[in-house]
């Protein structure tokens, strides 16, 4: 969390508020209306384009904080109330986590055939659990490395295409200049380590046998440790929190030269840097052996159990979703860029999307190729949060010389046992 | 007839908020600890609440991120409670022997703190310990000496620093109170007898106030089991302090980031036994120790 007086004073005085909500608001006669909770940039924008769309329909929007800002905190208290709003965003790794609490509704049945064939079939696998459908994918976030051109050519470096020449590549970036590294390893990235774990072939959990099957140290989990160990140890790449005054300084001051995030973290770059303006590409993200990537970030959209309008909710989500004019009103607003899990919105996306800050690189395009590389099979837990946390928190230590990044999962799988336990989960233990 | 009325009226406020804010939620922990809405396999299916025995107290019992808190605290009691009981001691003894000059002044300037809501004492001491906002760690830095007030090591003792801070002056005030009530006669026959101001204080003033010490001792230990509020705002400013640090922050933890009430219900009462059982060890053992 980014820390100023001001927000020092906000975080303790804000928080007993974060539980209030708002209540829902149905039309009487007119059209009926749903509400809509998202912290995503551009949703403002979203719903007013739907809004004006149709009369039949109408979204009253709440922008709400992030997820770990309050935001999943906010929803898990307004459905303990009984008064969620109609449609929740909720990022892919909490989808599981909210379906077992029965925030999520089973949308099975609303979810038509149409629909289904729009969307990207291994995103809307990671909403499916037991064959239900519990959320709608908006977005599908194949990580990517996103580079900087000018201090790439002012070095002579290449574009790493494998994890070998990456280390390589962070070994030569320190020698050349040793202030800079080449990227940053984040002690608060939970997802991102395991977007490298997914992309090396890890399986930290499995349903397939009608339990859960928990997994964090298997033997991609290791491979992936061990090499991001290594180039702590040899100091290679920076070691702090990703979200921090510090990670801003070594963007901004030009001394971290590749961040590897989700396709999404380029609106981010362009809001949060205008003045590093034309000097960031993109290239596909380094590989290991086969040519197959994770994916790091991306939201869907949940119908909660407190909804009265299923079928208006849905149809609300459906057109999100799908609709060009949803992706053209989100990324005109100039803070995003989102790949769709729709492939027919892509076109839109590349026109949509304000080209200059990548020097006019078709990064759409490139999007397109990494999310068809998106490696089958992942499955996130059902307390991803808290899991990831966890881990993270071993992170920051092993960041400050104390622990390993492998005892970090090690403790995220021994702290996330007992809880789905005490939900009463069927749980199995692959090796610690 | 009418004192009985009388006693009844003036005692049940008492009773009703014993009843509403201590009886009923611990009941309701305990019962939550016991029962749970529980789906099979997979727990995509329909809820039922049904009874879970133990299953939550085991769970609990097997989570080393809990035995890590009850670690973390049992820590910052043996740091926190002899400086404490010595610090406060002290200061009273000091006061007592009439060392101390505008003794009224100094006895309000150390319990102001304690006026301070928790809260706000350790937003207070989080700017203080902030890296880039915090004055003192830039007037070291001039000074050449990078210090740390939450790093991996820094951050407990950081954290007492801020209790101490506020309850200083609380339990000085308790001491001082004990101390005026030693006979004068005893001190004047310990001055006849040789004792200088210090082996009196030593002597003769602290074992006499022995019964304020393991009161203040009790209470501190009591609330320093329930460490919460500085942790958790110290926790945005560094990694160190994880979401389950103290056991009350894992409770915390549990029930509205896990959303895991029973988990949250059985590590309560688990607490609460603990704090009970160690608050009932130390007063039998310093019970036995006067007899």
């Amino acid at each position: 969390m980014r820390l100023s007086r001001r927000t020092l004073l906000a975080a303790g005085l804000t928080a007993p508020l974060a539980a209030c909500s708002t209540p829902q608001r149905r039309g009487a006669g007119g059209p009926v209306e749903i509400t809509f909770w998202s912290a995503l940039r551009g949703s403002q924008q979203v719903v007013d384009a739907f809004n004006s769309s149709q009369n039949r329909i109408r979204v009253v929007f709440q922008q709400i904080p992030s997820g770990g800002q309050g935001g999943y905190a906010k929803l898990s208290n307004a459905a303990r109330a009984g008064n969620a709003p109609d449609i929740a965003t909720i990022e892919y790794p909490q989808v599981p986590g909210y379906a077992i609490d029965g925030v999520a509704r089973d949308i099975t049945d609303l979810v038509t055939d149409r629909l289904k064939q729009k969307l990207l079939p291994q995103a809307l696998k990671l909403t499916t659990f037991d064959d239900r459908v519990f959320s709608v994918p908006l977005d599908v976030e194949p990580m990517v490395l996103h580079y900087r051109a000018d201090l790439f050519q002012a070095g002579g470096f290449e574009v790493p295409t494998t994890w070998d020449e990456f280390a390589g590549l962070a070994r030569t970036v320190r020698s050349r200049f040793p202030d800079k590294r080449l990227t940053l390893f984040p002690t608060d990235g939970g997802t991102q380590f395991a977007c490298h774990a997914w992309q090396a072939g890890a399986q930290w959990f499995d349903t397939s046998g009608g339990k859960w099957r928990v997994s964090l140290t298997d033997g991609p989990t290791q491979k992936i440790a061990a090499y991001w160990q290594g180039l702590i140890d040899e100091d290679l790449v920076f070691r702090n929190a990703g979200d921090s005054k510090q990670h801003d300084a070594q963007i901004g001051q030009d001394r971290v030269i590749t961040r590897l995030s989700g396709a999404w973290d380029a609106g981010a770059q362009m809001r949060a840097r205008p003045a590093q303006k034309g000097k960031w590409r993109i290239a596909p993200v380094p590989v290991w052996d086969e040519q197959v990537v994770g994916t790091h970030g991306g939201s869907t959209f949940a119908v909660t159990k407190d909804s009265r309008e299923p079928e208006a909710a849905m149809e609300f989500i459906e057109w999100q979703c799908t609709h060009p004019d949803a992706l053209t009103a989100r990324l005109k607003s100039g803070t995003s860029s989102q790949y769709p899990v729709a492939p027919a919105l892509v076109e839109a996306g590349a026109k949509a999307f304000p080209g200059e800050y990548y020097g006019g690189q078709d990064i759409y395009r490139l999007f397109q190729q990494e999310a068809d590389k998106i490696r089958d099979g992942w499955v996130w837990g059902p307390r991803m949060t808290a899991t990831l946390k966890v881990m993270q928190d071993g992170f920051a230590k092993a960041g400050a010389g104390a622990g390993t990044l492998i005892e970090a999962a090690r403790e995220a799988q021994s702290g996330t046992m007992p809880d789905l336990l005490a939900l009463g989960l069927s749980t199995e233990e692959g090796t610690r | 007839m009418k004192g009985k009325l009388a006693c009844a009226v003036l005692m049940a406020p008492f009773f009703l908020l014993l009843v509403t804010v201590f009886l009923i939620p611990t009941g309701t922990a305990v019962w939550l600890s016991f029962f749970a809405a529980d789906q099979p396999g997979l727990g995509f299916g329909p809820e039922s609440t049904v009874f879970v025995g133990l299953r939550s107290y085991g769970a609990v019992l097997s989570d080393p991120t809990f035995l890590g808190s009850l670690l973390t605290v049992v820590l910052y009691c043996l740091l926190y409670i002899p400086l404490m009981v010595a610090g406060a001691l002290t200061l009273a003894l000091l006061l007592d022997s009439g060392v101390a000059k505008l003794r009224s002044w100094a006895q309000m300037s150390l319990y102001l703190p304690h006026a301070v809501p928790g809260i706000i004492a350790a937003l207070i001491w989080l700017y203080l310990y902030t890296p880039g906002l915090s004055p003192i760690i830039d007037l070291f830095a001039k000074a050449d000496v990078q210090i740390s007030f939450l790093g991996i090591d820094t951050v407990l003792p950081s954290i007492v620093n801020i209790a101490l801070w506020s309850n200083l002056g609380y339990n000085m005030v308790i001491f001082y109170a004990a101390l005026q009530a030693v006979p004068r006669e005893v001190l004047e026959a310990s001055v006849v007898d040789g004792a200088g101001p210090v082996k009196q204080a030593l002597r003769i003033k602290a074992p006499l106030v022995r019964g304020a010490i393991v009161t203040v001792g009790i209470f501190t230990l009591i609330w320093a089991l329930q460490l919460f509020t500085e942790p958790v705002l110290l926790s945005q400013s560094t990694p160190m302090i994880s979401a389950r640090f103290s056991p009350s922050m894992y409770i915390y933890d549990a029930a509205f980031t896990r959303n895991n009430y029973g988990l949250a219900a059985a590590a309560s009462v688990v607490l609460l036994a603990f704090t009970v059982a160690l608050s009932y060890g130390v007063t039998r053992w310093t019970n036995r120790k006067a007899a």
